[in-house]
């Protein structure tokens, strides 16, 4: 029997107002790959990452997280149900999220950011919790500024901390939005490293990004998002040598210049 | 004159009748503690209605607002001791009075909860969204990021208003003495008749309040501005 991916998107459609923003987009990310997404700005890239975990309910469609419906359940008769806020918050804490602005707590220092969820929403002790946060912040480097508030951060520490907050719910997948758009470039590198080597230990990973050196070496796949649809995806090797749409040729003709 | 001024500022009078004008003191902090305990619950709650995702709920929460934020305390004051009992009265068949104290704290209570409402609303929607996203992806419940998100943030955000508004807050228990409350004020008044000596004993008074507000709140302005920078720097 072929495995349950981790997560299966499928079919998702968003749809704001008259807007389709989303038309229909399906994938699965295999245990342990790393998935990018690519695509111009308004393409849907960060509305469908948002869809993936619920922030967005989908107009239409579902995503499965090993087999489980997010947004509904099948009730004992066989009928599909919309799952309770309650429900898909039990549900969605199985996929860390790391956004581009990293949205990290300001009243909270670096390890209270990290432990916060896990003694919240997990419920562990919090002795527990902090030698969990501490792991995590010695393994994207910031074990020296557990007792920092992120303003005293640069951008690129703010974001590994929201990679290592991220990390320390043992969530089953990592999303990512544009996680270096906001970084300048040179704590771009910092925090890419830290994914490198995220990816290198099998982490399980959806990666929106402008990042086509990134996406190129580290994803097992590349989907190239356009007008709501996929518009091509394959391995990246295939993707970025011998794209098969003008779209996708014209995307990459601007990141080679 | 000079002997008129002389007489205005020799205090000796106002500590002789220290121990009965502390006690009075004493009532204006208990009223000030309790109005502003309840107002800032009820100040929250209305907050919460005016953030609302539903209509009706926000109109309610600008109803609380408009209504309470624009009373006078004073008009507010006489009008819950005289005429809400009743009112109340009427409404259940039976005669109904409120204590004195119980109606200034109601009255100051339904005046500074409309101003702590606005304060709480302007700090809930001035969190940057991202916040709330971040609890949510997490599996974060509502009431979770209310209390562990929103609110630390808020509270450190509106101290400096929320400040003025217990400084003033405090100033409007000086009128409480209307009703009778026996605050320092009202003793004030009682040795006054008694002594016929009006200058020093309410040039005491005024003395007293203004060093407790000055101290207090440069006290909390100073802690308040330590505490926000931290966070928002």
């Amino acid at each position: 029997m072929p495995e349950v991916p981790r997560i299966r998107v499928c079919d998702i459609h968003k749809r704001f107002g008259t807007l389709d923003v989303l038309r229909g987009v399906s994938f699965d990310v295999e245990r342990g790959s790393v998935v990018s997404v690519i695509g111009a700005s308004g393409s849907g890239k960060s509305t469908l990452l948002r869809c993936i975990n619920y922030l967005e309910a989908p107009s239409a469609g579902e995503i499965y997280i090993e087999g489980e419906p997010l947004g509904a359940r099948v009730d004992e008769r066989g009928r599909r149900r919309p799952r309770s806020l309650a429900e898909v918050n039990a549900m969605r804490r199985e996929l860390g999220v790391v956004f581009q602005q990293f949205n990290l707590w300001p009243h909270m220092t670096v390890l209270g950011n990290v432990i916060e969820a896990p003694i919240r929403v997990r419920k562990l002790p919090r002795r527990e919790a902090l030698a969990i946060g501490e792991e995590c912040l010695r393994r994207v480097r910031l074990i020296d500024k557990v007792s920092e508030y992120p303003a005293r951060l640069s951008g690129g520490q703010q974001q590994r901390a929201a990679i290592a907050r991220a990390l320390a719910m043992r969530p089953k997948a990592l999303l990512f939005d544009e996680p270096t758009s906001s970084l300048d470039p040179e704590l771009t590198d910092e925090v890419l490293g830290v994914m490198r080597e995220l990816a290198a230990d099998g982490t399980t990973m959806i990666v929106v990004t402008h990042e086509m050196g990134f996406a190129r070496e580290v994803s097992d796949r590349v989907i190239f998002l356009h007008d709501g649809l996929i518009e091509e995806h394959g391995p990246p090797g295939e993707l970025f040598e011998a794209p098969r749409s003008e779209r996708l040729r014209q995307f990459l003709s601007k990141y080679r210049r | 004159m000079p002997e008129a001024l002389k007489q205005a500022f020799d205090l000796s009078l106002f500590w002789e009748y220290r121990a009965i004008l502390l006690q009075g003191l004493l009532f204006n902090a208990m009223v000030f503690a309790c109005a502003a305990a309840v107002a800032l619950s009820v100040g929250l709650g209305a907050a919460l209605l005016r953030v609302n995702r539903l209509l009706p709920a926000r109109w309610l929460g600008t109803l609380h607002v408009e209504v309470f934020r624009n009373a006078p305390d004073y008009i507010m004051l006489v009008w819950v001791h005289f005429v809400l009992p009743l009112l109340i009265s009427k409404l259940i068949g039976q005669r109904v009075e409120f204590h004195p104290f119980l109606s200034a704290v109601i009255a100051l209570c339904f005046v500074y909860s409309g101003y702590f409402a606005e304060t709480f609303r302007a700090g809930i929607q001035a969190i940057p969204r991202g916040n709330l996203d971040a609890g949510r992806a997490f599996g974060m419940s509502e009431a979770t990021i209310l209390w562990r998100i929103t609110l630390p943030q808020v509270v450190r955000r509106m101290l400096p208003e929320a400040l003025n508004q217990f400084v003033s807050l405090f100033k409007a228990t000086t009128i409480v003495s209307l009703i009778a409350v026996p605050d320092l004020m009202y003793n004030v008044s009682m040795v006054t008749q008694q002594e016929m000596r009006p200058l020093p004993l309410y040039t005491g008074a005024a003395l007293t309040y203004f060093l407790i507000i000055f101290v207090l709140a440069s006290g909390v302005r100073a802690f308040s501005e330590r505490w926000r920078r931290k966070i928002l720097a």
